[in-house]
């Protein structure tokens, strides 16, 4: 595995219009690193997140980037977020992926719609490509938001809640297929979650964000008693 | 059909207001796309009333003997001036309530509605000079367009219509999902600025020329109605203008035939092509 730092937190202090959430924080993630960032609703985990991706200014503290500019990020937002109004089908949400890459009054080229076929392949979408993105299932819409991540030729990829809201077998989908892409495309992960049971046990990097604490471990086992302590010490109970 | 040939003749006395409505009805649907993506439906009642507003005061102004131009044309280009004026100041002011999320955004533009429409009856009422001016224009009689107005708005709405093409992605990706377009590196302030200026150009244009009621149905109704029955963001926008055009010319010529105002028999024909899509659309899910 790579050890160059691809991002680096210092003394990071972030929040909406000026309103602290979360302070202190510091922490790096390194090329080619698996994270979860994980803590109950409202704890933060999607501030800092955008925050990271630059969404969001940070209220103090510095950020930076690996090769010193901002870095390729795939960004699989919260699918709620996305209205369904909009009539694209499948193909057309995975193909804004290439947006950023293609200049004004230009047409799509034939490589982007090819790169488009294999990102709708890679997430077993390819068929459903020209169903109505509003008409798919929660699952199906979760990996179509994944290939247009993928479509952005990202160096970094974050997903935000990506299993919340989605059925049993399509966590368990989601999950296998983040697994293979982490494989297949040697991408660095960062995936935010509330839900403790989806942490895969190979992770490299733990953050745990709860009550204005940031904590960070190498695993799920590490952080356990801290989190049980915590937990039991507020009343929450985590499942 | 005698009528029809005469219309389609190039010496057709009223060509150019043939030419303007069809010009609107191919431009609006794909501004107003953007309204009906972007549920800012309502706003698309409340800015035609504002450029309403922005004619009258023009119109009061010129009676009360401030004009820029000594001669009768200064009143039309001063109406235009008070309508892109007075549209502009309002979308964006809108648009900065809307971003910093003061108070709902219904109230803001319910507000706006009422102190437009209000202020165009006072400005009115002031000024009964310009009174059979407005009065023509809220009914949508799209009679005498001068040559240099017909060539001034093929201009305008071209480069608008060029514009919503070649920044297609972007205007799409901003307003669809904000942080995504930010992390593909978009100014997504930039590009909603951009939006906001095309949407007040063509509402306060269109409003001179049209009027306010036929610029609400051009900019929502074929939109409304594409988004019924395409799939797909292409399709959609292509329709959306068919149904414009089709409208558009139809309209005219019924209102030709049958001496109606043109406008509002636009409208009962946009609305019809919207019902019959959505009976057509259900007869069509029922048989499936």
């Amino acid at each position: 595995m790579n050890t160059d730092h691809c991002i680096a937190l210092r003394d990071v202090s972030v929040g909406y219009h000026g309103r602290q959430i979360l302070a202190d924080i510091n922490f790096s993630l390194k090329t080619g690193e698996f994270t979860v960032m994980f803590g109950p609703n409202g704890c933060g985990k999607t501030t800092l997140f955008k925050t990271i991706l630059g969404i969001i200014p940070p209220i103090q503290g510095t950020i930076t980037y690996g090769n010193a500019h901002y870095p390729g990020f795939g960004y699989v937002p919260q699918r709620q977020i996305l209205d369904e109004i909009y009539p694209f089908t499948a193909e057309e949400v995975v193909l804004m992926g290439t947006f950023g890459q293609v200049k004004p009054f230009c047409p799509t080229t034939k490589t982007n719609r090819a790169w488009v076929e294999q990102c709708l392949k890679d997430v077993g979408m390819f068929e459903l490509k020209k169903h109505l993105f509003s008409e798919l299932s929660g699952g199906q819409k979760q990996r179509i938001l994944i290939a247009r991540a993928l479509a952005t030729k990202p160096g970094i990829l974050l997903l935000d809640e990506p299993i919340t809201g989605v059925d049993i077998m399509a966590q368990r989908m989601i999950m296998e297929l983040i697994s293979l892409l982490y494989k297949k495309h040697a991408l660095t992960i960062v995936m935010v979650t509330h839900e403790i049971h989806s942490i895969p046990k190979w992770i490299d990097k733990l953050i745990w964000i709860n009550n204005n604490k940031v904590l960070i471990g190498d695993s799920l086992e590490i952080l356990a008693p801290l989190i049980a302590e915590e937990a039991s010490f507020q009343g929450t109970l985590w499942h | 059909m005698e009528q029809l040939l005469e219309i389609l003749s190039p010496h057709f006395l009223l060509k150019n207001s043939l030419y303007a409505g069809l010009i609107v009805g191919f431009v609006c649907p794909q501004v107003g796309i953007f309204f009906v993506l972007r549920r800012m439906v309502l706003l698309g009642i409340a800015l035609p009333q504002v450029s309403n507003a922005g004619i009258t005061f023009a119109f009061l102004l010129h009676t009360l003997g401030i004009h820029f131009l000594p001669h009768m044309e200064s009143e039309k280009f001063m109406a235009l001036t008070g309508s892109v004026f007075f549209t502009l100041v309002a979308i964006f002011i809108l648009a900065i309530l809307e971003r910093r999320r003061k108070g709902f955004t219904e109230n803001r533009i319910g507000f706006t509605y009422s102190i437009a429409g209000a202020v165009s009856i006072l400005f009115v009422s002031w000024n009964p000079y310009g009174q059979t001016e407005v009065l023509s224009l809220l009914k949508g009689e799209i009679v005498s367009i001068p040559d240099i107005y017909l060539w001034l708005m093929l201009a305008i709405y071209g480069t608008i219509f060029l514009c919503l093409i070649g920044f297609h992605r972007s205007f799409i990706v901003v307003s669809y999902d904000a942080d995504m377009a930010t992390t593909i590196g978009k100014k997504v302030i930039l590009w909603d600025v951009l939006l906001y200026l095309i949407i007040g150009v063509v509402i306060s244009f269109g409003v001179m020329t049209v009027g306010p009621l036929v610029i609400f149905g051009f900019l929502l109704i074929p939109a409304i109605t594409a988004r019924m029955i395409t799939r797909g963001i292409l399709p959609f926008c292509i329709v959306s203008s068919i149904i414009g055009v089709v409208a558009s010319f139809l309209g005219f010529y019924l209102s030709y035939r049958f001496d109606l105002p043109t406008g509002p028999a636009d409208i009962v024909l946009l609305s019809a092509i919207l019902l019959v899509s959505f009976l057509g659309k259900m007869v069509f899910s029922w048989k499936r």
